[in-house]
């Protein structure tokens, strides 16, 4: 087994725990990893910066009181948060604060600590108000800036970022499927297109390393998320983002629920043919 | 293969059969005295409840004419389970029967679990150890009106009585546990044997189905009687369920009754197979043990301490409604007296009845949400389920139960050797269809 070496710079600034002999598919990946894992971390720097930007708008669009400004921007703003989740995910209080759903808490809407993308979703498309919405709009845009600041600071786990393919897929297969993850505005498929994003980013930057050791492994996930886009791409608006999740047809329900099992079957194997523990 | 592995003759059961035909006099004669086709008493039936003399090396053989779990007594624990096919061709159905008809090998026959790479996922949910016990599983599949309906080059190709399940007058059908591409009933002695099934057939088919709904049972073990009468198992109403099943035992009955045959006029590569009516009906627990117990009685047509029918003395004792013909004994709208009036023109509407009893937790008015997992087999789906349940329509037993889910499925004939798979006679069939076999 082959390895390109990667061009490595910087590699003093990646913690690997060095894979046991004779145990892993890779002897030795830390090298291997360095050149990719700065390039994500670069991808998700600049997918933070967009979503600080992003929510500034949307926030505003809400303390202003301008409802439909503030529903046409819900769903792209989100989509930066979905692409780097695996990241964003690694701060579990901010997480929580800026994505957790209603049903996370036993008192559903009606819990004060419901906060987040979906407390504002809540008021925007349930409430149908702003009224209520200016103190979650100022702590999202805290929280998201709090965020940005603790990702610059961040040494990325090489396993949380091989791993993170295989969890975007997990997230999908169990909530968002469903259609429960944006339940009053109906934006899920945005939501989707940005984790097969955030997932299919991963896969790229590890390509080079993977297909030295099982090209025909790359070619059938190149394969599926192909297949996932092909379907996607029935749904899309014309104007960049897509259509409602209740048009998603059963037949399409089906074949993107087989490819997310099988996609994240397939990813979660990336950790260990990496040779990372 | 490891020792293990090795089909063992269930030592016990068969010893204990060995000893029950033994004494089979008593049995073989009240037999005699019982309508043709109708269970004897020694021999292990399918809706016989499960004896405790069971062991995990118990092997059910998977290559046959016909699919194991259909004539095969049932053990104390089922699941079934409809999931939707990704397949739009031919080549993708014919590799997910053959991966279908791999696991199912595997899974039913036992062995060791392949190790792999530690940093790598394990290549089994691990829930039975390293090393698979058969435990008596069987793996029963079926397909639903929707996969042939779906695809231009199946539709030619569907089972003739093959429909989406109707909705009967006291249905209140969940969308989300009804009907299916395809079934995939599991039984065995342990419930966790069926659950790692699932999970491996889940695990290793992810690019080709997804899981619908997915209903599990179970039914109480209970020691033979020390007079040799298999009793059959009691439902959540506490009756017992199976009484008046066809006799398993019996070949042609079989073959006349349950498999379909090349005179049934089923498109050819069906032969083999049969009908599946899944139903999960629910039981009203708490209203039910509300209800007079002669109240209960009359509404079945059985006794609930001995499963007898009201004129007689046994479980296995046969009614005779011919002397009661203004229903003073057994009312004429008693369960069993509807379902099957014991009159030659009844016959032709048996089935194989083969349930589980579900507990699901509880509804949203916080009852008991507990039921039968109803599961029946048959050569003619609408002379045997769709005519009997007909016939029920407005029983007495309507008020205590609500059929929320299921299907109806055709079993696909058996797989008869190591070269064989799942559906091989349909992908044939489909090959052999002028401008189909794209």
């Amino acid at each position: 087994m082959t390895f390109k070496r990667a061009l490595c710079v910087g590699a003093a600034a990646v913690i690997m725990t060095m894979s046991t002999p004779g145990g892993a598919n890779a002897q030795d990946a830390s090298l291997d990893l360095v050149e990719p894992l700065a390039r994500y971390k670069i991808y998700v720097a600049t997918e933070t910066a967009k979503l600080v930007k992003d929510t500034r708008a949307f926030t505003e669009a809400i303390k202003s009181g301008d409802i439909e400004t503030a529903k046409a921007l819900y769903a792209p703003t989100r989509t930066s948060y979905e692409k780097v989740e695996p990241i964003a995910e690694l701060f579990a209080d901010l997480d929580v604060s800026i994505d957790a759903r209603a049903d996370d808490y036993e008192k559903r809407e009606a819990d004060p600590s419901f906060t987040g993308f979906h407390r504002l979703e809540y008021g925007l498309w349930e409430e149908g108000s702003t009224a209520e919405l200016g103190q979650y709009a100022d702590r999202l845009m805290a929280d998201v800036e709090e965020l940005n600041g603790r990702i610059l600071n961040l040494t990325f786990p090489p396993e949380i970022v091989v791993g993170g393919a295989a969890v975007l897929m997990e997230e999908v297969a169990a909530t968002k499927i469903s259609g429960e993850e944006d339940r009053y505005s109906h934006t899920d498929l945005w939501d989707f297109q940005a984790n097969f994003e955030g997932a299919y980013k991963i896969f790229d930057l590890l390509r080079p390393l993977l297909e030295a050791q099982d090209a025909a492994f790359v070619a059938t996930v190149e394969r599926n998320f192909q297949d996932v886009y092909d379907v996607l791409k029935h749904y899309e608006d014309g104007d960049g983002g897509y259509v409602s999740y209740l048009k998603l047809t059963d037949g399409d329900r089906t074949i993107l629920s087989a490819k997310v099992n099988t996609l994240a079957e397939d990813l979660s194997t990336l950790r260990g043919k990496l040779g990372l523990g | 293969m490891t020792q293990d592995t090795k089909p063992k003759t269930s030592g016990p059961r068969t010893n204990r059969r060995n000893l029950l035909l033994g004494l089979g006099g008593a049995g073989g004669a009240l037999a005699a005295l019982g309508a043709p086709g109708i269970a004897r008493a020694a021999e292990r039936q399918v809706a016989d409840a499960p004896t405790d003399q069971t062991s995990t090396s118990d092997r059910v053989p998977f290559h046959g004419v016909h699919q194991a779990g259909v004539v095969t007594p049932r053990p104390a624990s089922g699941i079934v389970a409809a999931f939707d096919l990704v397949a739009q061709r031919p080549d993708d159905l014919e590799r997910m029967f053959r991966k279908l008809t791999e696991r199912a090998v595997f899974l039913t026959g036992g062995g060791p679990v392949p190790e792999l790479d530690p940093k790598l996922p394990p290549a089994d949910s691990g829930i039975l150890g390293p090393e698979i016990a058969p435990d008596n599983l069987t793996i029963t599949v079926g397909l639903g009106a929707a996969l042939f309906e779906n695809r231009s080059w199946l539709t030619p190709l569907k089972p003739r009585q093959l429909t989406r399940m109707v909705q009967f007058p006291n249905d209140a059908l969940d969308a989300a546990r009804c009907h299916g591409d395809l079934s995939i009933q599991f039984c065995a002695n342990l419930r966790d044997t069926c659950i790692h099934a699932l999970r491996d057939i889940l695990k290793n088919l992810p690019e080709f189905m997804v899981v619908r709904w997915v209903q599990e049972g179970d039914v109480p073990i209970v020691p033979p009687s020390p007079d040799g009468e298999h009793e059959s198992a009691r439902n959540f109403l506490g009756f017992r369920d199976g009484s008046a099943n066809p006799d398993a035992n019996d070949d042609a009955l079989m073959q006349d009754l349950v498999w379909v045959g090349e005179a049934d006029g089923e498109p050819a590569w069906a032969v083999g197979g049969t009908y599946q009516a899944v139903r999960i009906i629910r039981n009203f627990v708490e209203r039910w043990d509300r209800t007079p117990l002669l109240e209960q009685e009359q509404i079945f047509g059985r006794k609930k301490a001995s499963g007898a029918p009201l004129d007689g003395h046994k479980e296995s004792d046969v009614p005779h409604y011919a002397n009661d013909p203004e229903g003073e004994v057994t009312p004429l709208d008693a369960h069993i007296r509807l379902a099957n009036p014991r009159t030659p023109e009844a016959r032709q509407h048996l089935m194989l009845r083969r349930p589980f009893n579900y507990s699901n937790g509880i509804t949203k008015s916080g009852q008991l949400d507990q039921g039968l997992l109803f599961i029946a087999y048959q050569a003619d789906l609408e002379k045997g389920f769709i005519a009997v349940q007909n016939k029920l329509n407005g029983e007495p037993l309507e008020e205590y139960i609500k059929p929320v889910g299921g299907g109806y499925f055709y079993v696909l004939p058996g797989v008869r050797g190591p070269d064989d798979y799942l559906g091989r006679s349909l992908i044939e069939a489909v090959r052999a269809t002028p401008d189909t076999a794209t």
